[in-house]
């Protein structure tokens, strides 16, 4: 069963830094597993808690969000905002029974191509082995 | 739904059309909601393309433009252009980027095609809610104004200054020239006489184009890129204000030295014959290099790196004008003896190393030594001082001269506050970004060049206040129209509840808090549109335009179907 589980991710990348990565990435035909959905926003700092939570109600088996490294953000702070906010979610992950390792931050440069797709593969991989999400599969909750 | 969306799929010559199954693509997405056609280009972004681009538009009377294609980052505004011209507004238009994302990183054609498809849908869902936005023209004042009257000031003054454009010099004190003005000389390779700064301060004053006012503050700053408000006051004629408005700032407003008394076993200010820096460079001005009894000093300590420590940072400067001032000694004073104590030498550029060479040749002791004391004894100024190993040692001399480490000046944190900068740990201005961006600052239109950033030498704060001028000739061009970002961040005034959260992330000062009506107010010609105080709002009440919930909520949607 397992075997056949093609996750759905979310990902929310930050146009300067993370989602010019991903271009990268492309430009230089790295491979990703197709399981990840980019959605660009101009900074990570964007990213609130009801996105992220609202797409896992909705059956999201992982949400990445790649910012900025710390101190190289377009906007000076925004990736530090998105930090906190990260932190917060990841407790309000166990009170709704998701395990905490279906959302992860990542920093990802614009020349960080490689990272890009190092980082989605290995999340990717992650998100298979934990399974669907429990919203996902019980439509009682 | 009147929406009459088109769906173009550039087939990227083979890019996307080899990797993609752009037919299944578009039979898939053409019996979407709103979709009235939905088609394929060989290469859009050709002249071609564009042309057809246009004429579809036109044809099929298009509300909404969808293209699948590339990055946004390469062709939006290409795409954008052709909208422009075909009657459409340029932001009821969606690029959905299938190249990068799907055909270069999926190698499973069935499966690159099932996400462009994805993100297609994703694209059309959005682009519905897109507004049709309009680019906003403002009338920009070429003027600038910069704080600060010294050689930084100056410089950018020169630079500046024009038949089109005026520039306020502002200067706290009663005459320009600021601390270079000082100094008995230059380091010989940096041009070895004055002259050349009171050149410099001559043609600043015979500029036309530049109003001096000395004796003057400024007060308050209000506004952004193009359009600035300053207030300044002046303190020689009764505490008189004036309004000034200009399109751009520099500040300038340089340094002051360390105060050697925050460290007593200097001895500065108890011990007579223990001067700092710049007591000396005007005794060296003066041409009376004389102990306080009249008689001029057989023997010299230079004392580097006061302060260092305490402050955390090389001032960069001090070793080569210690060395200075070596040299300056034995040339006025023949005989005398001079000590250098230091911990490191700092000679960065490439005459550094030969002058210091040059001294030790003539005679100056380099003694790297720390846990320094000066201590009186007998009339004298006993050195005592630990060298490499623990040693302990001393030496006996008639006057020291302190190094101090450089400061930020006096009215730094005021003026931070007056111009919403920020400062970094040592409180010196806090530039953009240390290697890419070293002169800017958060708030477009303002710049600071100098030692307002941190210790440099003169080339250095004259290279920087030329790259600031740079910045500003190249952005406030006289009679032309500045266009500020429009995806920029909204308040909805009737979710806002006034907690005023939005205004402590907003880096660049954007937000500001009506009083009256309890709410937060967002300056659409300053804001950058990074969303951080939508993503912060915890009443939802701010919006920003075109990374609205809805649109994004509908992209997620579309992730997961």
């Amino acid at each position: 069963m397992k075997q056949d589980f093609k996750p759905n991710i979310v990902g929310f990348l930050c146009n300067w830094c993370s989602y010019a990565g991903a271009d990268l990435a492309g430009s230089s035909k790295l491979e990703i597993k197709p399981y990840l959905s980019v959605i660009r926003v101009m900074c990570s700092s964007r990213v609130n808690s009801n996105l992220v939570l609202n797409a896992f109600l909705w059956g999201a088996d992982g949400v990445l969000i790649a910012g900025c490294h710390p101190g190289d953000c377009h906007y000076e702070k925004g990736n530090y905002y998105v930090r906190r906010r990260f932190a917060l979610l990841k407790k309000i992950l166990e009170t709704l029974d998701l395990e905490p390792d279906r959302l992860q931050l990542s920093w990802i440069s614009a020349s960080e191509g490689k990272r890009y797709a190092e980082v989605v593969n290995k999340f990717a991989e992650d998100i298979t082995r934990l399974g669907p999400s429990a919203f996902h599969t019980n439509p009682n909750i | 739904m009147n929406e009459k969306i088109g769906v173009y799929v550039c087939e990227c010559g083979p890019n996307i059309s080899e990797r993609i199954d752009i037919d299944r693509v578009l039979e898939e997405i053409s019996s979407a909601e709103g979709v009235k056609v939905a088609k394929k280009f060989g290469l859009l972004c050709s002249n071609d393309g564009k042309n057809y681009l246009a004429d579809e538009i036109k044809k099929e009377e298009l509300t909404h433009l969808v293209v699948a294609a590339c990055s946004p980052r390469e062709h939006e505004q290409t795409f954008m252009n052709v909208c422009l011209e075909a009657g459409l507004n340029p932001y009821l238009f969606q690029l959905v980027n299938i190249r990068e994302q799907c055909a270069w990183m999926i190698s499973d054609k069935e499966e690159a095609t099932r996400m462009a498809i994805k993100y297609i849908y994703a694209g059309i869902s959005r682009v519905t809610l897109h507004k049709p936005l309009l680019k906003k023209e403002l009338d920009s004042i070429p003027d600038v104004l910069i704080i600060g009257g010294g050689i930084s000031g100056i410089e950018a003054a020169l630079c500046l200054a024009g038949k089109d454009r005026k520039v306020y010099l502002v200067e706290k004190t009663e005459s320009l020239g600021g601390m270079v003005k000082k100094f008995f000389e230059l380091l010989p390779y940096q041009g070895s006489n004055l002259a050349v700064i009171e050149e410099k301060i001559e043609q600043v004053q015979n500029n036309e184009n530049v109003e001096i006012l000395t004796s003057s503050e400024v007060e308050d700053v209000r506004g952004f890129l193009g359009n600035f408000e300053a207030v300044i006051k002046s303190k020689s004629n009764g505490s008189e204000t004036k309004e000034i408005k200009i399109g751009a700032i520099i500040v300038a407003t340089g340094f002051k030295l360390f105060d050697p008394k925050n460290i007593p076993q200097y001895g500065y200010g108890k011990i007579e014959n223990v001067l700092d820096a710049l007591e000396f460079e005007q005794m060296s001005a003066s041409g009376k290099i004389l102990l306080k009894n009249g008689n001029p000093p057989k023997s010299v300590a230079l004392i580097h790196c006061v302060g260092r420590n305490e402050k955390g940072y090389c001032s960069k400067v001090c070793c080569l004008y210690s060395i200075k001032f070596a040299r300056h000694l034995q040339d006025k004073l023949p005989g005398i003896d001079v000590s250098e104590f230091y911990s490191d030498l700092c000679l960065p550029d490439k005459a550094d190393q030969d002058y210091f060479e040059e001294a030790k040749k003539k005679g100056i002791h380099f003694i790297r030594a720390d846990n320094l004391e000066l201590k009186e004894k007998d009339g004298k100024i006993n050195v005592e001082y630990k060298v490499a190993g623990g040693k302990k040692d001393s030496i006996a001399v008639d006057m020291a001269i302190l190094a101090p480490a450089m400061v930020p000046s006096e009215d730094t944190s005021k003026l931070a506050e007056i111009l919403n900068l920020p400062l970094d740990e040592t409180g010196f201005f806090k530039e953009v970004h240390e290697m890419l961006d070293p002169i800017s600052t958060p708030i477009e239109g303002v710049y600071v060049s100098g030692c307002a950033l941190g210790p440099k030498n003169i080339p250095e704060s004259i290279i920087q206040s030329q790259a600031a001028s740079g910045k500003i000739l190249s952005s406030l061009i006289p009679g032309k129209k500045i266009e500020p970002e429009v995806k920029v961040s909204e308040i909805r005034e009737e979710f806002c509840t006034g907690c005023q959260t939005c205004l402590s992330v907003c880096f660049y000062g954007a937000i500001s808090f009506d009083e009256y009506k309890g709410i937060s107010v967002v300056n659409e010609a300053i804001c950058r549109g990074c969303g951080s105080c939508v993503g912060i709002c915890p009443s939802g009440a701010i919006r920003s335009k075109h990374f609205t919930y809805p649109q994004l909520y509908l992209e997620v949607l579309q992730a997961l179907r």
